[in-house]
């Protein structure tokens, strides 16, 4: 073994690269470590006596030299982030370097004494971590724009299955119109008392076949979601208007118990919409054996108070006790849930109902609708197994951090 | 003397004013019956010489009413005729035009000139 001084054993094992160059003497090489032999691939007997120029490019070297005259210049330590060298093979090796400058007490000379650090590994970490984290943004961004697609998507079919019951909803009043036109164009006699009447329901027909018409457009509407503060009530009506002919066809009764005094619920109307179309129409579905269907629908505000999370049902996922929140319940009196097909209810394309009828993506589009909204859907047996519940939970207040469209779809 | 004509269909202004054209057109004495539960009931104390019925009503639809028809001694003998809004022919023979048998069937928004003939053809007056 070689005798050392303890300041050279030291200097070799340190795991930082350690240089030094003579100011006096055109700053060449007067202590080259260890590390320092392995990031530059030259050897100490090589670099000392030797200055930049003769080890490295001239551009380098030009680089190394205005930061040592720098450094002394400045008197005190300078600290580069990230400096590039070459290695071997060409390619970059990166350094982060200190230097400092020291006057050698027993010679007088100035020193610039350079401590490096291999961050090639931390870069390369850092770049691919940043060109990762681009796709993931991009796929995101994707993601965000499928979802909505596939949320308009759940829309049209839902559209073209109203569409028959809408077109019978239109064409109601049209035929009163022509009842009215024909009964008009026999002429005019000022003292019927009829003509009044008639211009009176022409009149309502014309707004009312606006009406559905106006409803149907908002529905097929395609925005991003857009939310603001809405009447739980006029949504509920909306939705009773495009799916009156599907309730009266199959005779169902429906009750509505909203409180006038409901706070605002902050709502996407044409998307919400959507979800509550899709729950009443499935509604309906279980109800087709019922001898007298009867849907409930009833919304109330409440502050939670037994908030349960994971046992079994999960039954707030998002909230926490004392959260305001507006519940919507949808009872029916229908077939119910059957019991192995109700962890499946939210699966996209899992669906009960015959081919064609049903595509299987209502419910869980209807979910990811409400999970945008920052709220809740639960589908349950009755407690009294006498049909189904679907519950929502809404915030009363908007959180725009829920808002985000960032979970995966499907869930 | 004035023919009797039953107007079942929950569309109130509908029937209000088919009463009026009817009542302008012809010698017709129109009752209207907006509730299809009631519509024997009615029909049994008005003893119409022709029923004009609605398809998709709440409570009852127009097949079960013309069932109801089909099933009592008298009104048996009552033609009826079928107007409907139903758009959709499948929906259509699914529903209960197709269970109606021997009734005519009208499409929503009527033909008035073509009511009245098919009235006059349905109660003999043709």
């Amino acid at each position: 073994m070689e005798p050392l001084t303890l300041v050279e054993s030291v200097l070799d094992n340190l795991p930082v690269a350690v240089f030094a160059k003579d100011a006096n003497d055109d700053f060449r090489f007067v202590l080259w470590n260890k590390k320092q032999e392995q990031i530059t691939t030259v050897k100490a007997s090589k670099a000392v006596g030797r200055d930049d120029y003769d080890l490295f490019s001239e551009e380098s070297a030009d680089y190394f030299r205005s930061v040592d005259k720098a450094v002394l210049k400045r008197g005190k330590l300078l600290e580069v982030p990230e400096e590039i060298i070459e290695g071997k093979d060409g390619q970059d090796i990166h350094l982060r370097t200190v230097k400092i400058p020291v006057i050698e007490e027993e010679t007088g000379r100035r020193l610039v004494v350079g401590i490096s650090e291999d961050i090639t590994e931390q870069v390369q970490s850092r770049a691919k971590l940043e060109s990762l984290n681009k796709n993931l943004l991009e796929t995101n961004q994707e993601l965000q724009e499928t979802q909505l697609q596939l949320i308009q998507a759940e829309k049209l079919e839902s559209i073209g299955r109203l569409a028959a019951g809408v077109a019978h909803e239109v064409k109601n009043p049209l035929a009163l119109l022509l009842l009215g036109v024909d009964y008009l164009s026999g002429g005019i006699d000022p003292a019927d008392p009829n003509v009044e009447t008639i211009l009176t329901q022409m009149r309502e027909a014309v707004d009312r076949a606006d009406r559905i018409v106006r409803g149907l457009v908002d529905f097929s509407s395609q925005r991003a979601l857009t939310r603001e503060p809405v009447q739980l009530h006029a949504v509920i009506d909306e939705v009773l208007l495009l799916v009156k002919h599907e309730l009266t066809r199959s005779n169902t009764k429906v009750s509505v118990s909203i409180p006038a005094d409901l706070p605002h619920v902050f709502l996407d109307l044409s998307k919400f919409e959507q979800v509550v179309i899709n729950l009443v129409i499935n509604a309906v579905h279980a109800m087709s054996e019922s001898k007298s269907p009867r849907l409930e629908i009833m919304a109330r505000a409440e502050k939670l108070s037994d908030v349960i999370k994971n046992q079994g049902a999960r039954k707030y996922e998002v909230f926490r006790s004392g959260d305001n929140v507006v519940t919507l319940e949808l009872i029916d009196n229908g077939c119910g849930i059957d019991s192995g097909d109700a962890s499946r209810l939210f699966d996209p394309f899992f669906t009960t109902k015959a081919t064609g009828v049903g595509t299987g993506l209502g419910l869980s589009v209807a979910r990811k609708i409400v999970q945008l909204h920052g709220g809740e859907l639960h589908v349950s047996d009755r407690p009294d197994k006498k049909g189904a519940i679907a519950k929502l939970i809404l915030p009363t207040k908007v959180d725009t951090g829920k808002v985000a469209l960032t979970s995966n779809f499907p869930k | 003397m004035a023919r009797k004509i039953l107007l079942v269909d929950d569309e109130a202004g509908f029937t209000q004013l088919l009463k009026m054209n009817l009542e302008k057109s012809g010698d017709f004495e129109v009752t209207i019956e907006n509730d299809s539960t009631k519509a024997i009931a009615t029909a049994r104390s008005f003893q119409p010489d022709v029923v004009l019925l609605d398809v998709v009503m709440p409570g009852m639809d127009g097949g079960d009413v013309q069932a109801q028809f089909q099933s009592d001694s008298i009104l048996n003998r009552v033609p009826v005729i079928m107007l409907t809004a139903l758009v959709d022919s499948a929906e259509l023979s699914a529903g209960a035009v197709a269970q109606s048998g021997s009734s005519i069937v009208l499409p929503k928004p009527v033909d008035l000139s073509l009511l009245l003939r098919v009235i006059d053809e349905a109660t003999g007056a043709a």
